[in-house]
């Protein structure tokens, strides 16, 4: 008897095995998010399978960006057929174009509704289009409106230095009544976001300076904003420590929405949430562009994501179908109203309907006119993971700026040279 | 006192082949059932091994093309500050946190060895941490260390000890150690389960022989307890090691590698190199993890057979 269950067993685990596969004929479109945003994918799917009788099969992934490359990277470099559609971050485009992963979405698609500049700085690869952008991500400042009257401060600050000074003075006086106030909060974890930050901070003649295949990073612009970000945790004592141990964009978000902030760094996921019925800010805030340099302008960190179609898919002219109908300003539409996705189409920002629910896109759309991208090179992930540690290092006090900008980029340079890019 | 080396070792290597008698029908049966184990070993162990190695000779980053590079990458590695960090950090966290789940599993082990209420339930919740994966305990320690909200915080205000919050992981020493008790915590169950199945298997006999003649207990611990559990205490010393090697969950849950790059482990290395697409390097970073756990465990199998010895 425990033969023939065992053998029954064997039997279900063989038949699941050759049944899960994905059927031949449908589109693999690979997504990750927040359960909210993979839900809201799959009524997407099955309006598109309705209106257009392709069947498509949604692959599910992680929320986390770097868990989704890394899935992503493993069945490409395979050259596997599915997926077949997938969304990418734009820090992964050098990477995904150098590698010929992508598919040219080829001449048929109209790209006059898109952000030129973003088209131009992320999707074209060699003249040809390689992607298309879904939405689109911007370094803000969250600032509480409510707190501005109170302590009759003029508009939202133009430069670091006023955001500073708003941040003490206001500080001080909230301690008197809530411990845990600070004047500012921003993402100082060792991860990505960091890097965005940093680029903000260092300006429009900071970051990564690209000069024949050399990365220059140890620049003066780059050792000032360092200094100002030690300075803001250390010094000035308007971020809290664990900035450099913790903050990440949930951490930000949850601290300034806990009404434990004056100013909050944050991308355009934050606003809805900030926005919403649990909220301790609701109502109280607004949105600005960040702070520049007193001789500088300010600069926003291009974040979001794009869609574009594997080279290895087996169903081309299905998944452009699909790449089309997420595009399609219905899409976008709904993408916003549902997910509060910032279209990555800029015919919407002047859509009256989508203007009365979201009037923060007024100022978003000059945001993303200006946003710089981080470096889009194909080894731009290596990079990153280098600098990380050498800034947050700076943060948490064990290095000077100048070492750890020094050092840096000597490693980049010891990259490149083993890739044989110099 | 002269001592004689036994014959049989603790760890059976390979035997002489040539001396095996010729396969007679019952063998082949024996030698049958080992073939789907056989197979599992070769296919998931040995040949992503070899891969691993073949890669690590190679330029093999997703844009590039890949060609033959010999030691090249290893050269590179030997001169990369941050390979050598993690090699620092890894080999401290294994000298710090080993010893440390050893000496606490000894000490649980020793206490549920004892004839108490409740053994049964005792052990099995002993068990309790080392069944939660360790991306699950990571959170949970994270929750503890938090700066604003954490228990840790929060008990120290109750408790008057410290003037404001402290900010648990934001010193080297301090990421470093709260990623030691992290582990531990969650390791020391497993120590102590594999050495209390080494306690129960010492006859009861030789403690009352040793009572008899007046052994005090540090005595009896010394004299007998260790001496007997001396293989046990070997391999779990062993399994701990290796795992403590290849640190990765708990890290990447906790710290993500900072303060400043400092707790960045040998296999967090590796794992940043894989998933940029760059898989030639970050092979080779797997492969002196390999070779440096290889390298210890040929050492404890030694430690091992020289402990036979004492007949």
């Amino acid at each position: 008897m425990p033969k023939r269950i065992a053998w029954l067993v064997l039997l279900a685990a063989i038949s699941a095995i050759c049944c899960c596969g994905p059927r031949k004929d449908a589109v693999v479109f690979s997504v990750g998010g927040a359960p909210a945003e993979l839900a809201f994918w799959e009524e997407l799917i099955q309006d598109f399978e309705k209106q257009s009788g392709i069947p498509v099969e949604l692959l599910r992934q992680p929320t986390d960006t770097d868990q989704r490359r890394q899935g992503l990277v493993v069945a490409l470099s395979a050259g596997k057929s599915n997926p077949d559609v997938f969304l990418l971050d734009v820090a992964w485009l050098g990477l995904f174009t150098a590698s010929e992963w992508l598919e040219p979405l080829g001449s048929d698609i109209d790209q006059s509704p898109f952000f030129a500049r973003v088209l131009q700085l992320a999707d074209i690869y060699q003249g040809k289009l390689t992607a298309l952008p879904v939405y689109l991500d911007g370094g803000l400042l969250y600032y509480r409106k409510d707190l501005f009257e109170q302590f009759d401060l003029p508009g939202p600050p133009r430069t670091w230095e006023e955001l500073l000074s708003h941040a003490r003075t206001v500080q001080s006086k909230m301690r008197k009544i809530n411990p845990d106030f600070y004047g500012f909060v921003w993402q100082g974890a060792q991860y990505e976001g960091l890097i965005c930050n940093f680029l903000e901070f260092a300006g429009s003649n900071g970051g990564f300076i690209n000069q024949e295949n050399r990365i220059c990073l140890n620049t003066p612009e780059n050792r000032r904003a360092l200094a100002f970000m030690h300075d803001l945790i250390w010094t000035h004592g308007i971020s809290p420590p664990s900035t450099y141990t913790e903050m990440k964009e949930e951490e930000t978000r949850t601290y300034f929405q806990a009404g434990n902030a004056l100013f909050e760094r944050n991308w355009p996921y934050a606003w809805a949430l900030h926005q919403g019925p649990e909220s301790e800010v609701r109502g109280k805030i607004a949105v600005a562009p960040l702070p520049a340099l007193h001789d500088g302008e300010s600069v926003s960190t291009l974040g979001g994501w794009h869609i574009g179609i594997s080279k290895f898919s087996d169903v081309r002219p299905k998944a452009l179908k699909l790449v089309e109908f997420i595009t399609s300003y219905e899409t976008q539409k709904k993408l916003l109203l549902h997910l509060g996705w910032n279209p990555g189409r800029k015919d919407l920002y002047s859509d009256p309907e989508v203007l009365e629910v979201a009037p923060h896109l007024r100022q978003l759309r000059a945001v993303f006119q200006n946003a710089r991208p981080r470096p889009i090179l194909p080894y731009y992930t290596q990079i990153s993971e280098i600098v990380q540690p050498r800034i947050n290092g700076v943060l948490a006090g064990k290095y000077a700026p100048e070492e750890a900008l020094a050092a840096a980029e000597q490693e980049i340079a010891a990259l490149l040279e083993r890739y044989g890019t110099r | 006192m002269k001592t004689e080396r036994l014959k049989k070792p603790l760890f059976h290597l390979p035997g002489n082949l040539a001396r095996m008698p010729a396969l007679d029908s019952e063998r082949w049966i024996a030698f049958g059932f080992m073939v789907p184990l056989l197979l599992f070993v070769v296919l998931f162990i040995l040949i992503p091994v070899l891969g691993t190695l073949v890669d690590s000779f190679s330029l093999d980053v997703t844009y590039l093309p890949k060609r033959f590079l010999g030691l090249e990458n290893y050269d590179w590695l030997l001169r990369d500050p941050g390979f050598w960090q993690s090699v620092r950090f890894t080999c401290l966290f294994v000298v710090v946190s080993v010893p440390l789940e050893i000496a606490l599993g000894l000490m649980i082990a020793l206490v549920l060895n004892e004839q108490l209420p409740m053994r049964g339930l005792l052990r099995a919740c002993v068990l309790i941490p080392w069944a939660i994966p360790a991306a699950v305990s990571g959170r949970v320690f994270e929750l503890i260390y938090n700066y604003s909200f954490g228990a840790a915080n929060y008990l120290f205000r109750v408790l008057h000890l410290t003037d404001g919050p402290v900010n648990w992981l934001g010193s080297e020493a301090g990421a470093f150690l709260a990623l030691v008790v992290a582990d531990s915590w969650k390791t020391t169950p497993f120590a102590a389960i594999i050495l209390l199945a080494g306690l129960s298997s010492i006859p009861d006999d030789l403690y009352r022989q040793a009572k008899v003649d007046r052994a005090t207990f540090i005595q009896r611990f010394t004299r007998i307890t260790l001496p007997l559990l001396k293989p046990v205490l070997i391999v779990t010393l062993l399994f701990r090691t290796i795992d403590a090697l290849r640190v990765f969950d708990v890290i990447y849950v906790l710290t993500g590698g900072g303060p400043g790059g400092t707790t960045t482990s040998l296999s967090l290395f590796g794992y940043h190199y894989f998933s940029a697409g760059d898989f030639g390097y970050g092979s080779a970073a797997s492969v002196i993890l390999f070779l440096l756990a290889f390298a210890l465990s040929i050492i404890y199998i030694r430690l091992g057979h020289f402990e036979q010895e004492v007949a």
